[in-house]
Formats: structure tokens, sequence, C-alpha cells
């Protein structure tokens, strides 16, 4: 999904005219200060990370000066949480809280169901996971028709708002419903909203994601890459995206996976299919090496394809080899992947001799494609060649993770000590 | 030279070297693995037979005639296969 900051899904809300407190972001304690001067009273100072638990991670604070604003930025902007640097804050105004609720539009993706789905609690606010099942109320929602006010009615009412309140809950859920649909949200959570002392409900707070397949006709969102990224996006994320934006024809999946370029022990990852790059994670996490990257050529991708995602892989500097992990009996035509891995290595290798290199192809074509492969592969995998580090496995090792994972530790211990070696 | 554009790929080819080639693997690598665009005429690859549409459509970019010529031809045939940025990615990296 793509993901909005807090931020960035509140001034969507409020283009579709839902209530949101007033605000903007800023990225260096003067534009806090600035923010908060232009707000003119109370405000609150909010860290902008794809995180949840900010409150108890200590990025939200209240204060009453824009000097005071300025100092939390400051300090908040300094911090890191769950591995994410802040870089942004929300300068926004302090709300005169009466009282709490929680809601989220989800897909329910139960086999009765396969719709939207709303959920609705009084106890809204922090530590939502910890509120007990009875009070979460839930309601499908029909996809074609949306949310019907009547039936908004009968939810608060049934979720225990009193009469009073009922018109206005409901006409606020439903234009929520609506904002879900329009913006092709997978996820659209609000949690808190609150009802403030004068009896206005606003979003205090916005979580909003977006359906990867619906970026396409979202061009106002200028959303750069319709992934669910860990991290920031980075400059192989951008590559990996060129691949698969406008190329259908198969997956061609590929992303940074936290590689910090210098470390050890890092391992550059091609796995065949989501069920094996689960496997090959085992095989790389059983002997203490980790993945650069994470990659997916399934679907029956061509090999431009396969040849494209490999390339990226293998150009990733100072890692300790690569792992080519088909731990699958595949029903795609192997010999694509053979084809273009032979047509990598030969360009890539010359560039980092010795890399230790396993390819494991299983499934359909796989004795064609074994032998492309050896027979591609062969004036590299001489026992002085560029390609010495080369191993080659078909089915008799299709599961074999702990197999799979010495061999590629052993050879990478052989390699970084070659490589040590030549730089003393 | 041949220069065949397909829908992301461009295979270039030194049919001044295939006179000689014995073997016409590439022609043979595209019937086994993609549909045939490649046939041999006059002694040379050629995909005269076809439209410049029928290739595009047509075309796998499969890259098997690379490998078979490369490795059972006279290694007249490459393919040039461009990724938007890893041209930059690798050069800030010192590994072009």
């Amino acid at each position: 999904m793509a993901k909005f900051l807090e931020y960035q899904g509140k001034e969507w809300l409020a283009k579709a005219g839902i209530p949101v407190p007033k605000g903007r972001p800023a990225s260096s304690p003067e534009e806090a200060q600035q923010a908060a001067e232009w707000i003119g009273k109370s405000v609150a100072v909010k860290g902008q990370v794809q995180a949840g638990g900010r409150g108890k991670a200590g990025i939200v604070k209240l204060v009453k000066t824009p000097s005071e604003a300025s100092a939390a930025a400051a300090e908040i902007l300094s911090k890191i949480v769950k591995g994410l640097p802040v870089r942004q804050v929300l300068i926004e105004e302090k709300l005169a809280i009466k009282k709490e609720y929680y809601c989220s539009f989800v897909i329910n993706n139960a086999r009765d169901a396969r719709c939207p789905m709303l959920m609705f609690s009084s106890e809204g606010g922090m530590d939502i996971e910890s509120v007990p099942e009875e009070l979460i109320f839930k309601m499908n929602i029909d996809p074609i028709f949306g949310l019907q006010i009547y039936d908004a009615i009968d939810f608060c009412a049934s979720a225990g708002i009193p009469n009073k309140d009922l018109s206005k809950f409901a006409s606020f859920l439903t234009k929520l419903a609506q904002v879900y649909k329009k913006y092709d949200c997978q996820t659209l959570e609000i949690n808190p909203f609150v009802m403030t002392e004068d009896g206005n409900l606003i979003c205090a707070d916005c979580k909003m994601e977006i359906d990867n397949s619906s970026v396409s006709r979202h061009p106002e969102f200028d959303i750069k890459i319709a992934r669910d990224l860990p991290g920031e996006v980075t400059e192989l994320d951008m590559i990996g995206w060129s691949i698969e934006e406008t190329d259908a024809r198969g997956t061609g999946f590929l992303m940074n996976m936290g590689y910090d370029e210098v470390s050890p022990g890092y391992i550059g990852y091609h796995p065949i299919g989501g069920g094996s790059a689960m496997m090959g994670l085992d095989a790389l996490n059983q002997v203490g090496l980790k993945p650069a990257n994470y990659a997916d050529t399934s679907g029956n991708p061509v090999g431009s394809k396969i040849y494209r995602v490999a390339k990226c892989v293998l150009s990733q500097p100072n890692i300790d080899g690569y792992l080519l992990g088909g731990f699958m009996m595949a029903n795609q035509e192997q010999w694509h992947h053979a084809n273009a891995i032979v047509k990598v290595l030969w360009e890539e290798l010359p560039k980092k001799p010795g890399l230790p290199c396993i390819l494991l192809l299983c499934g359909n074509r796989e004795d064609e494609s074994m032998e492309i492969l050896r027979k591609g592969l062969a004036e590299l995998m001489t026992p002085d060649g560029i390609g010495k580090r080369i191993e080659i496995y078909g089915k008799e090792h299709v599961t074999d993770t702990k197999f799979i994972g010495q061999r590629l530790l052993a050879l990478a211990k052989e390699y970084r000590a070659e490589k040590d070696a030549q730089r003393k | 030279m041949l220069e065949i554009k397909e829908k992301s790929i461009t295979i270039s080819i030194d049919t001044s070297k295939c006179d000689t080639c014995e073997t016409k693997a590439c022609a043979a690598a595209c019937k086994k693995y993609a549909r045939g665009l490649l046939q041999i005429a006059d002694g040379k690859p050629s995909v005269e037979h076809l439209g410049a549409e029928e290739v595009l459509r047509l075309g796998t970019e499969c890259l098997a005639c690379e490998i078979a010529c490369k490795f059972e031809g006279n290694k007249a045939l490459t393919i040039d296969v461009p990724i938007t940025g890893l041209d930059a990615y690798q050069a800030k990296r010192g590994l072009q």
C-alpha cells in the first residue's frame, strides 16, 4: 500500500470536506515556530513517521508558545523511531477534547464478506489494541452503494452513541466512507477522532493507505512508488519500480531491505516467488547471512525482466554473494531464468570476480535450464575463473535450505577472506 | 548490422559474421524458446517476413538468441536491455 503521513492524509481529508485541526508540516524548528505563530494558540507538535505508537515514542508534544514549539520540534526532529528518522513534524492547533473515538475503514477479506468494513469504538485514542473486542463495533459496507445514512444511524445507536448525537456521528462516518471509496483507500483509520467541548467532531489523527493497484487512477497524489516499503524510498527502490511500472509481463519485483552497502554478510537476494522467498530467507538466517534486497521474478516473467532484476541485484556494491533462490518446483518455464542469468553473470562478474553465486533453479524445463546454465557459465567456472564460486543446483536441493545456506556461507567466507587478503 | 526493436530491448546482429555460421543457433533458439521471429534468409537471420508491429507483438524478449549465438554460433548477436537509473547507480559506486 502507498502510505500517507498523517499531515498528508489530513490534507486529503480537508479537501474532501472532513474537519481536521488547523495545522501544517514543518521540517525545521524555525518552520515549526512560524507555524505555531500562524495558528496563534497552544499547539501539538507531532513527529511524522510511518509508525504507530508515536505518543509512547515521545514524538508527540503539547506546547503553549511558538518558542516551545520550536524547541519541541528540534527534539523530535533529532529522533529515530523504529529505524525511521523523523524528518517532519506536524504543527497543529491543540483541541479542547471532550471525548475520543476510534474508527477505521478496512477491507474485510472474509470469504462471506470481501467488502469494506467499518470498525468503530467510543474508546478511541492510544492503545486501541487493548480495547476489549465487545467494545469495537463492526459493520460491512456494500461496495456498490456505500455506507447509507440510515445504516450509519442504526450502527451508531447500537454502538451506544446518545440519540441527540446520532445524526452528527452518522453524517461524519458516512462522509469518511465516501472518502475511503473516492481515494481508493485500503485503510483509513482515524484514531482518535474527537468530540470537542463545543460538540464538533474532528479528525485528530489520520492513517491513510491507498490500494497500490489504484495509484495510476490518482495522479493528484503524486505517489512515486506504489509499494509497501519498509522505510524511505531508496535509489534501488526507484530502479526496481522502473522495471515494473510499465511492464506487466510477469513479476519483476525489486526493493531495498535496509542494506547499508558497507557491512559484511549481505547477500544479493533473488528469490523466485513468495513462498520460495521465505525459504531463501530461512537459508540465509540459518547461517547468519542477511538479504541486501528483496526481489521476485515469478508469474512467468519475460527474460528481459528477469535480466533486469538480476542485474540490479548483482549491481549492489560490497555484497558477499548472490542467491538465485528457486526453492519451489515452479511451473513457469525456468529456461528464461537460465538465459537471463547467463547474460547477467557474464556482464557483472568481471566487476566482482569470484563472487559466490548459488543458482537453485527447479521446476518446468529444469533439464534444459540446467544445460543452459552449465554450458553458458562453463568458461567462467574454471578453478581460477571469475565464476569459480558459481554453484548450480536443481530439484535434488529444492527444499534444502540448510544445505544452500551452508554452501553460501562457506563460499562467502572464502570470498571475504580473499578480498581482505587483496586489500593487504 | 541488423537491428531489431522489441518492446523494451534492442537486438543487434552483425550479419557479416553469419555467413560462416554453421549452426544458425539463433533461429533455432528463437523457435524453441520463443515464437520463431528470427528466420534464416540468404544465410542470415532476418525478420523481414514480419512487419514491425508483428515483431513488437510477437517478441517475447527471451534473450535466448544471444545466448545461443554466443555459445553455439559466431558471437554476432548482442541484446541491449536498458534499465532506468542503473548506470547512475553503478557509477556512483564505482562499478562501471
